[in-house]
């Protein structure tokens, strides 16, 4: 798995041996298909997740809540079925042989951080999660919330989940031609990468990935026929990235290594 | 009509604060109350359309007979709902209308409209069950179901104030101890709010709003007590929210929700400091001095027509949306959109206002 990727090789190399200590099987660690190849570096901003590897050292069953918006809840799959944290769930399954993962799916299509956070914490109240995906910044980079206002929501939800001792993942927003030159897409992006470098949590670059992925392979393209939203594919390279990043950064220490080049 | 009064002006007030906050990133929205308060306008707004309900019911000495009184709030729960099913489709029609006139389909998914295009089959019978509900477009569909319920609300009050505070406080606490809310569908979720938490809030405005006996009378007689009590909640509300402050279910014992400051469930927390909120500042607009009465007139017109302005106020806040989107936001295009905003919700109370005067419809009241 490791060896397919450029990037931090010393890092996943880590975590695949920490993997095995711990039970899971380093050979059922998540292969990118062929389609969502993209490097490590545009794949994730990485960042330890201490809480959810002890909560899979401690437990038999870990729960997953994937919170964001449209691209959380399905815009553009064929099914239910075919939604990132439907795949993911079969990924991890898989991944993390011997463990019951539970992936609850709130995505509420069209919704802005503020709300999201709101559901957030009833949802972290009631289901006490393991680990949180929050899936985020597309809305409110095209509602035009000013980014100032967007980093306080983010931040305060993120200061209150680290309280909360509960791991989150920073989802990011979507590539699309369309908004990869409008200011406030890549404000609201350069943001969320500055947060999540600050406050040392992980997030998934997906502008980055997908952009790699959309300039390297014409086809068969991610896109559903709207051109915004993801297809059934688009959401399977972004279940694999996420499992990817989230098992590769599963057992890394506090140190965050030096990898990427900016949002 | 009525004259501007208490409960109209702040019914208004929170009709206004809840348009800009309903346009999320509006310069505007740093200066409402949530800024400063760990509860909003939707509790204020609940609140007093229980106290409203009082003047539906009557005082004790006049009673209503039992049956027409239901009958009139059950008809008063249908007007809403078909307050909520024409506002849903009308800001369909606008965001589809947007995605089409633009060119730009991926507009389809906003304000959780996505699933309506998507899944159209499922979510149209979400939509009529209420189990759908467009984003901001969740506050009428409590609405719809305590009114429903309001006629238990008022039988109970006839019998005891007492007994349905007790029983109406007993349903709120073990709603948040069990943490059981309706579920949305086909989206997986629960709802906004959670009427079988909310329904304290509006029970609770409902039996303020009785002079005579119970909960109400009794805050009457210490009421000097009850706003010194409540000055220091509302200064530690104030903080948390200044801090952006909020305790984590880690750090509480169970049952979580019951020290929190969750707004699904109306947290103990944020209810307090509501009540606090209202003990402290209840009384004042008796006491507005002369220059704000321009003011006091324009949100009492709005307050005398709610349900209207609400409705014309939830559409135009999905367009201001779209029009931020367009032309981008900023203090000088923010301005426009609340002057807008201000200009039409003011008209649509006055339009109300004309139509109840005029001869041909007097019998018939909002």
């Amino acid at each position: 798995m490791a060896r397919k990727i450029a990037g931090p090789l010393v890092v996943a190399g880590l975590s695949v041996g920490l993997l095995a200590a711990t039970g899971a099987r380093a050979e059922d660690a998540p292969a990118l298909s062929a389609q969502c190849q993209a490097p490590a570096g545009d794949i994730a901003a990485p960042a330890p997740l201490p809480n959810f590897a002890a909560a899979l050292a401690a437990r038999k069953k870990v729960r997953v809540l994937a919170i964001g918006s449209s691209s959380t809840y399905g815009i553009g799959a064929s099914s239910k079925s075919r939604s990132y944290p439907a795949q993911l769930h079969d990924i991890l399954q898989k991944a993390l042989a011997g463990e019951d993962v539970d992936i609850v799916n709130r995505g509420v299509s069209g919704e802005v951080a503020s709300t999201t956070a709101e559901r957030l914490r009833s949802e972290v109240a009631i289901d006490r999660p393991d680990l949180v995906l929050w899936q985020l910044g597309t809305n409110d980079a095209l509602s035009r919330v000013p980014p100032d206002q967007f980093e306080q929501t983010v931040r305060s939800t993120i200061g209150w989940l680290k309280a909360d001792k509960i791991d989150v993942v920073l989802v990011g927003l979507q590539y699309t031609p369309k908004f990869s030159r409008d200011q406030n897409y890549t404000e609201i992006r350069d943001t969320l990468f500055k947060i999540a470098s600050e406050e040392n949590v992980l997030y998934i670059r997906r502008f980055d990935a997908m952009r790699f992925i959309a300039k390297a392979r014409a086809t068969p393209t991610m896109m559903s026929s709207d051109d915004f939203h993801l297809n059934d594919l688009g959401y399977r390279c972004m279940a694999e990235h996420i499992a990817q990043a989230v098992i590769a950064n599963l057992f890394v220490r506090r140190f965050r290594p030096a990898v990427g080049s900016g949002p | 009509m009525r004259r501007p009064n208490e409960v109209d002006f702040w019914r208004g007030f929170a009709l206004v604060t809840i348009f800009i906050n309903h346009v999320p990133g509006l310069f505007y929205e740093r200066f409402t109350s949530r800024n400063v308060s760990i509860s909003d306008s939707a509790e204020l707004f609940v609140f007093l359309a229980g106290w409203s309900l009082r003047y539906v019911v009557g005082p004790d000495s006049a009673k209503v007979p039992a049956t027409s009184l239901v009958f009139r709030l059950l008809g008063r729960a249908a007007q809403i709902y078909t307050a909520q099913i024409l506002i849903t489709m009308i800001a369909l029609a606008v965001i589809a209308g947007a995605a089409i006139w633009l060119e730009q389909p991926f507009l389809l998914d906003w304000h959780n409209a996505g699933p309506v295009f998507q899944d159209a089959a499922e979510t149209h019978v979400g939509l009529v069950l209420l189990s759908h509900q467009l984003g901001y477009f969740n506050i009428l569909p409590l609405y719809v179901v305590l009114m429903a319920v309001a006629p238990a609300f008022a039988i109970l009050d006839r019998i005891s104030p007492w007994l349905l505070f007790g029983l109406s406080g007993i349903l709120w606490a073990t709603t948040l101890a069990l943490g059981f809310n309706l579920p949305t569908w086909p989206v997986e979720g629960r709802w906004f709010f959670d009427p079988f938490a909310w329904q304290f809030i509006f029970v609770l405005g409902f039996l303020m709003a009785r002079t005579d006996a119970g909960p109400g009378a009794l805050a009457r007689r210490w009421r000097a007590v009850l706003r010194i009590a409540a000055a220091p909640v509302v200064v530690a509300g104030a903080i948390a929210a200044w801090l952006v402050w909020s305790p984590t279910p880690a750090s509480v014992p169970s049952p979580k929700l019951f020290f929190m400051f969750d707004k699904t469930y109306l947290s103990p927390a944020r209810l307090i400091q509501f009540l606090s909120v209202a003990a402290v500042f209840g009384g004042l607009w008796a006491r507005l001095p002369d220059w704000f009465a321009p003011v006091n007139a324009y949100l009492s017109m709005l307050g005398r027509h709610s349900l209207n302005v609400f409705c014309v106020a939830s559409v135009l806040s999905l367009a201001a949306q779209i029009g931020r989107y367009v032309y981008g936001g900023g203090i000088a295009a923010d301005t426009v959109v609340l002057w807008i905003g201000l200009a039409v919700m003011g008209y649509s109370a006055w339009i109300s206002e004309w139509r109840e005067r005029s001869p041909a419809r007097s019998s018939s009241r909002a």
